[in-house]
């Protein structure tokens, strides 16, 4: 199979940028690269679709001069259209008027933090044995009565260097896993199951085809169910998709431009007391993990909820000295950006969620999609579960049910959140979220279900 | 040593037929764009993106491989063939069902769409671009309402990419277009009540900068804040109960793509979506069906001059015209692409788009719309007693089969007795597409039909596609609104 074969040397990248960027009289700069190798399989039908690779080296810089801000791109690393590209960008940022929203980049020097499996040292290995993984899970969901599955394997080893005008020189190595697989017994009974991570010996690619597989094989005999006020007991891919969808805008560049339900909420109680998320950049094996940040800044763990209160967004440096704080190391090239999302566990097993619920008209849902908003700021917005969905009776797991939709509030869905199960799971989906999120099952109380007219 | 990517090109397609390929394309595509990025007035980026490279894409013994590198050496070009090939032969051995290709037309053709001279996108110096930005954020943040638009963020992206796809059955297409997108999302505000209304805006076409007064942007962007402003302060509740609807091209536009477009894609159809995107409510036993009534025509058409989705050939070398996905009422025609064409055994209907050198070419729309019936705007509301003109959305999602939408109306008006009358607050039209479809029963004029751009989702990894979608203005009987 396929290794990475050095091509362009990076240190002569840097150093070629870098002396063009002093020449040309910026005063403040951060070059990123990142060589990396990525391989997938697709499936559908239960066989490989196709198979890709991607050879990939690209360089981003950011640039500031008399505080204006410009970027580039480039996947094009000829020297001639770097330097070509370098000049344009001087004449860009001469044509601009200063962005006031600019405060600097992150005073280097720094020491970085050592995270736990960042690299897989079974890396090489994996490529002769991909086809084989996909196999097994597909095998898994046969096994629970699926009749077809769907789905992808992504495998990736990433490098990556920063240097920049203050004093941030560093690069990191990184591999990266992403299994996912939708099971089907007909066209309308299906289940998803996933595994994700930095190390392949953590993957479990059985489970996750067991998981499409059952839920699959469960939703088969569904009806139609009708709207109405339900209980919810949202499996983590659910929740990362909705409830997740609150710690990703607590950051100050979604609030500005009005995509953030968050704003002057800091100190605000936002839902119960055993509620708190962090943006963890150091989890062990967390497919967000890294130990900087875009500006070179390193990373950490900021506190966003602690017991049901709204503590604090994610910063760089510009977002962070304009509200009078310091940088948590999220830096993006233009807005913060989440490292990984990670809720702290509730208390309680998925059975005991079930019974809590028990007295209540209550929905079991599997899977979501298309989350979309009539409004961020007042977070109004609709999500279409697909794959399993049931009925809850008597503490019990029941009817399968199609055809609805969640229609809701993101503040009523974190006020309203009853009880949290024991472990949570790291997810990482072709929907949002955009990162990876620590999640458990969450069950939430009195949540707005519709459904079409015929 | 760097190589010149088009002898790159030509020899990938030598070293594939060495291998052993049934078939091999190369494709090179390289893009070189500007952005400018205005966040509440304050210009937060200015930026550059140069990119190229090529992509790989093998058949070989009933399996599929792709690899694409932006390195460009004979190493690094070798070794993408190699593993293409390798891994289309080892995934194919372990096939049950071969994958083949349709039998196609080969074709070699230059094409191209540009700006007009001096507004192409390279020939536009940076300051006006900004200029431009900021002077429509200076209409939006001037404008006196009764409301407040404290949220204004745009985003204007125009590039020119330039595109060389080889086959080894003999096809040669080159291209060269220029597109312009401008984005935007503004929030009005009441400042008595705290109401607000947000709307997303998306322009794009091909061509250069002359795109923006082809919209006549800046009428454009001070109608949409205005309209805002007018829902904050002066709509009143949606009626409820069994109305009619008529809504707008772009509601039409968004109706034609989610309900219509994506499940005619026959890749969907034969589940090769099925971990993303999703399937389909539709099948090839279906073809012949009546889905709506016998005003619904619907046609997805890559070859509209200066449209957002336009190409002449597609990404595996096709001849494109139009789809008729749905005519009166009836499913016609699907988006396929080789790949899918032959497993159903018929032929391409050049749907294949990849949009970057590293991505694959899937079956997608390009720009679809409700083709113009013979009604004028007043003809279709005169007799409706109760009922909501719609004639812009805010939210919408469907299901991954594409049967159950929902579209939340943003400017819209309650229609009595034939007349409009004052506007109404996010009316929901949540129902299924054959309801949809066959609650048609009147749609308005050719000279009435407008187009509007968005970006289609689709792929793994996601490949956010320009399309165009749109129609004139349609009228819907008996919708029960909850």
């Amino acid at each position: 199979m396929r290794l990475m074969v050095e091509k362009t040397d990076v240190q002569s990248i840097l150093d070629l940028t870098s002396k063009k960027l002093v020449d040309l009289g910026f005063e403040d700069y951060i070059i990123n690269t990142e060589r990396s190798n990525r391989s997938q399989l697709r499936f559908s039908d239960s066989q490989i679709t196709i198979a890709k690779n991607w050879a990939s080296m690209n360089v981003d810089i950011y640039a500031a001069k008399d505080s204006k801000t410009v970027a580039t791109f480039f996947e094009d690393i000829s020297k001639e259209t770097i330097t070509s590209t370098l000049e344009s960008l001087l004449k860009l940022a001469n044509a601009l008027p200063p962005n006031q929203n600019y405060y600097g980049i992150s005073d280097g020097p720094f020491s970085y933090p050592n995270i736990e499996f960042l690299v897989d040292p079974e890396f090489l290995d994996f490529h002769d044995q991909s086809i084989d993984k996909v196999e097994t899970a597909i095998r898994a969901a046969e096994n629970e009565g699926a009749k077809r599955s769907a789905g992808v394997l992504v495998w990736d080893v990433t490098e990556t260097h920063i240097l920049s005008s203050r004093g941030a020189e560093a690069k990191s190595n990184s591999t990266a896993f992403d299994f996912n697989i939708r099971s089907f017994v007909d066209e309308k009974s299906s289940g998803y199951g996933s595994t994700v991570g930095r190390l392949s010996s953590k993957l479990d690619f059985e489970g996750a085809g067991k998981e499409a597989g059952k839920i699959a094989k469960m939703s088969t005999g569904g009806v139609n169910g009708e709207p109405g006020k339900y209980n919810v007991i949202f499996s983590p891919k659910v929740g990362a998709n909705i409830v997740g969808a609150t710690p990703e805008v607590a950051n100050p560049f979604s609030v500005e431009i009005g995509q953030s339900w968050l704003k002057d909420k800091i100190g605000e109680k936002i839902g119960p007391d055993f509620i708190s998320v962090y943006d963890d950049a150091l989890l062990p094996n967390g497919l967000g993990s890294k130990i900087f940040d875009d500006e070179g800044h390193p990373t950490g763990r900021s506190l966003i909820v602690e017991d049901g209160v709204l503590k604090g967004f994610i910063h760089n440096t510009s977002t962070a000295k304009k509200a009078g704080t310091t940088s948590t190391g999220n830096a993006g090239l233009v807005a913060p950006e989440n490292s990984n999302i990670f809720f702290e566990p509730g208390e309680h097993s998925f059975e005991e969620l079930l019974e809590i619920t028990k007295d209540k008209p209550t929905l079991f849902i599997t899977n979501t999609w298309y989350t979309r908003f009539t409004s961020y700021t007042d977070g109004i917005f609709s999500s279409i579960p697909r794959d399993g969905m049931f009925l809850v009776e008597k503490g019990e797991i029941s009817q399968p049910v199609r055809e609805l939709r969640i229609s809701d509030t993101m503040p009523n869905i974190f006020k309203n959140i009853k009880a949290m199960s024991k472990e949570n799971k790291q997810i990482k989906k072709w929907e949002p979220p955009s990162y990876p999120i620590f999640i458990p099952y969450i069950l939430i109380e009195d949540i707005n279900i519709t459904a079409a007219t015929n | 040593m760097t190589s010149d990517p088009y002898d790159l090109v030509e020899k990938a397609i030598d070293e594939g037929s060495k291998l052993g390929a049934k078939y091999i394309e190369a494709r090179y595509e390289k893009l070189g764009g500007n952005v400018s990025i205005l966040k509440n007035g304050v210009p937060e980026l200015g930026g550059i993106n140069r990119s190229r490279g090529i992509g790989i894409r093998v058949l070989k013994d009933g399996g599929v491989g792709f690899a694409s590198f932006n390195e460009m050496t004979k190493e690094e070009m070798k070794i993408a063939v190699a593993f293409a090939t390798k891994m289309a032969e080892l995934s194919g051995k372990r096939r049950t069902k071969k994958i083949k290709f349709s039998d196609e037309e080969v074709h070699e053709a230059k094409y191209e769409s540009k700006g007009v001279n001096g507004k192409r996108p390279f020939e536009v110096n940076p300051e006006e671009k900004m200029e431009r930005l900021l002077s429509i954020d200076k209409i939006v943040s001037e404008l006196q309402t009764g409301a407040v638009i404290p949220f204004r963020y745009f985003f204007m992206n125009d590039q020119t990419q330039k595109k060389l796809i080889v086959t080894n059955e003999g096809a040669r297409i080159e291209s060269e277009i220029d597109l312009l997108q401008l984005f935007g999302l503004i929030v009005a505000v009441n400042p008595n009540t705290g109401s607000k209304e947000q709307t997303f805006i998306q322009k794009g076409k091909a061509g250069g900068l002359e795109a923006l007064d082809f919209w006549n942007i800046n009428d454009y962007i001070e109608n949409k804040a205005k309209t805002l402003g007018k829902i904050v302060t002066e709509s009143k509740e949606a009626p409820k109960g069994t109305i009619d609807y008529v809504v707008g091209p772009n509601v039409i536009g968004i109706c034609a793509h989610e309900n219509t477009g994506h499940p005619s894609e026959a890749d969907r159809i034969l589940g090769r979506e099925g971990a993303q995107a999703g399937e389909s409510y539709l099948n090839q036993e279906m073809i012949g069906e009546r889905i709506g009534s016998e005003h619904v025509t619907i046609i997805d058409d890559p070859t509209l001059e200066g449209s957002y989705g336009f190409y002449l050939y597609d990404d595996e070398g096709i001849k494109a015209g139009p789809r008729y996905l749905h005519r009166k009422g009836i499913f016609e025609e699907m988006l396929h692409n080789r790949e899918s064409a032959a497993f159903m055994e018929t032929q391409s209907t050049a749907a294949a788009r990849a949009i970057g050198f590293n991505r694959e070419p899937i079956p997608r729309m390009a720009n679809t719309y409700l083709a113009p019936g013979s009604f004028s705007f007043e003809e279709l509301t005169e007799d409706i007693k109760l009922g909501v003109f719609m004639n812009d959305f805010t939210e919408w999602n469907i299901d991954d089969r594409r049967y159950q939408s929902k579209y939340v109306g943003l400017e819209a008006y309650l229609i009595e007795n034939g007349e409009i009358k004052h506007m109404v607050r996010r009316p929901v039209l949540e129902t299924t597409t054959p309801k949809l479809w066959g609650s048609v029963d009147a749609v308005a004029k050719k000279d009435l039909l407008e187009f509007d751009a968005a970006t289609c989702g689709k792929g793994d990894p996601m490949q956010g596609a320009p399309v165009y979608h749109g129609g004139s203005f349609m009228r819907i009987r008996n919708v029960e609104v909850r």
